[in-house]
């Protein structure tokens, strides 16, 4: 391998894999037009020659930029929505672990080493929340930045209008905020449920020891599972869909209540069936919380039916309001629809 | 020193902003990549060719030139590059900007 070899390779290693051969194949045609007018001139080739062609050139990482452009794991456009989100998530994390911080040292008694032992604890376990949901929006935002089309983006700017400033928002256009923090919280549901299930449960502290209930899903849960991450995949597929199109219309209202319908079922099927968390007394035993074990296990197994519950009336609401929407809509958009 | 730099940055933006006009108005006959750099700076438009081939590529993903491999003369394999239709027409609305621009801006210089 000679220099001229090695420098392209070195350049190779930081262009994309796409083009990478095409423009390895032009700069080597370049530097060997380059070389022949220099032997032209000074005479015949030699290692000085080469080397000072090459420092011309330039550094390998440099002409591979000039190529390639800025990179981003979060580009400008989304940056400002995975901020909000970042904020939103970070501030409740901090809500959190201060109101279990405050529990902990009510706990506790307050001298020395023991207060800051509790201290310590509830920073520690702060601290690996934090980064674990920061790592989870960062992969959620990176993998939309690689999914949504650019030409979005650029639309939505090219269309402003100062008007819309004073008049009621487009009930057609699809809000990209909604739909990406929807997006980050069923993935966020899909990696807890699927991956963790152990995390499911409430946590507090016993004297200075932190205890975590965590109430075992059931079999009937799991039964149910599969069905769930179905209609989570679905919603986050058709979500990305809403996004690239950038517009509602008539089939994707329907197709939204189509969802909506299939997950109210699930949700009455769910309720009707056996209890999805499994609560004992026994969990409890050694707890605070023993006194009043009995209670705290039936509000514990009452949870998932009122969550249950609540996303039956709310999808309900919803697609009462889109079945309305429906009637009293347009034939079509005025919008075109954006590919 | 400072003032040198300043001015030093600006000529730069400035070629970058005409470069696409320069690059198109000498393609009008195929040139490889060395011999438009050749070509340019014979007629005192210096340029990089850490700016010149992206700029080619990304004229041509636009569809104002054409290029191909070949193997000429040498037989060396090179890319050559040539205006497009479109970048012709591109190229002659481009000129007439050019034109009003250069006016306008030796009415406000003088």
């Amino acid at each position: 391998m000679n220099l001229i070899d090695k420098y392209i390779a070195e350049v190779g290693k930081y262009l994309p894999r796409r083009n990478r051969a095409d423009i390895e194949a032009e700069i080597r045609s370049t530097l060997e037009d380059m070389l022949e007018e220099r032997k032209q001139a000074e005479g015949p080739e030699n290692e000085a020659m080469i080397l000072e062609l090459l420092k011309e050139y330039g550094p390998p990482r440099k002409v591979a930029e000039s190529y390639v452009g800025p990179r981003y794991l979060i580009g400008p456009r989304i940056y400002p929505i995975f901020e909000m989100v970042t904020r939103i998530v970070l501030a409740v994390l901090f809500a959190v672990a201060l109101a279990g911080l405050g529990i902990a040292l009510a706990r506790s008694s307050v001298t020395g080493p023991e207060f800051l032992k509790t201290v310590g604890e509830s920073a520690l376990g702060f601290l690996s929340g934090l980064i674990t949901a920061f790592g989870n929006i960062v992969l959620v935002f990176a993998i939309l930045e690689r999914v949504l089309p650019a030409k979005e983006f650029e639309k939505e700017t090219e269309d402003w209008n100062p008007a819309e400033l004073a008049s009621e928002p487009d009930p057609d256009r699809v809000s990209f905020g909604e739909q990406i923090v929807g997006i980050f919280f069923l993935v966020l549901f899909l990696v807890i449920f699927n991956l963790y299930p152990g995390v499911v449960g409430f946590g507090f502290f016993n004297k200075s020891d932190w205890v975590f209930i965590s109430p075992v899903l059931t079999e009937a849960f799991f039964s149910y599972l599969p069905w769930i991450n179905i209609l989570v995949l679905l919603q986050i597929g058709f979500s990305v869909y809403l996004l690239r199109q950038g517009v509602w219309n008539k089939g994707l209202r329907i197709l939204n209540i189509v969802l909506e319908l299939a997950g109210i079922a699930l949700a009455v099927v769910m309720l009707r069936g056996p209890s999805l968390v499994a609560l004992t007394p026994e969990q409890l035993a050694g707890t605070p919380l023993a006194e009043a074990a009995q209670v705290f296990t039936r509000i514990g197994n009452l949870i998932p039916s009122l969550v249950l519950t609540i996303v039956v009336i709310v999808s309900s609401v919803e697609v009462a309001q889109m079945v309305y929407h429906l009637m009293k809509s347009r034939p079509s958009s005025t919008y075109p629809v954006m590919k | 020193m400072e003032n040198d730099e300043l001015v030093q940055n600006m000529l730069l933006e400035l070629r970058r902003g005409v470069l696409s006009i320069a690059v198109l108005s000498q393609l009008s006959r195929e040139e490889y990549g060395y011999s438009l750099l050749k070509a340019l700076s014979d007629k005192g438009m210096e340029i990089d060719q850490s700016t010149l081939y992206p700029l080619l590529r990304r004229l041509e993903s636009q569809g104002l030139l054409q290029s191909e491999w070949r193997i000429a003369d040498e037989a060396r394999p090179r890319r050559y590059y040539v205006i497009s239709t479109q970048g012709r027409a591109v190229l002659s609305k481009l000129k007439r900007e050019w034109s009003a621009m250069a006016e306008t801006m030796k009415q406000l210089l003088s």
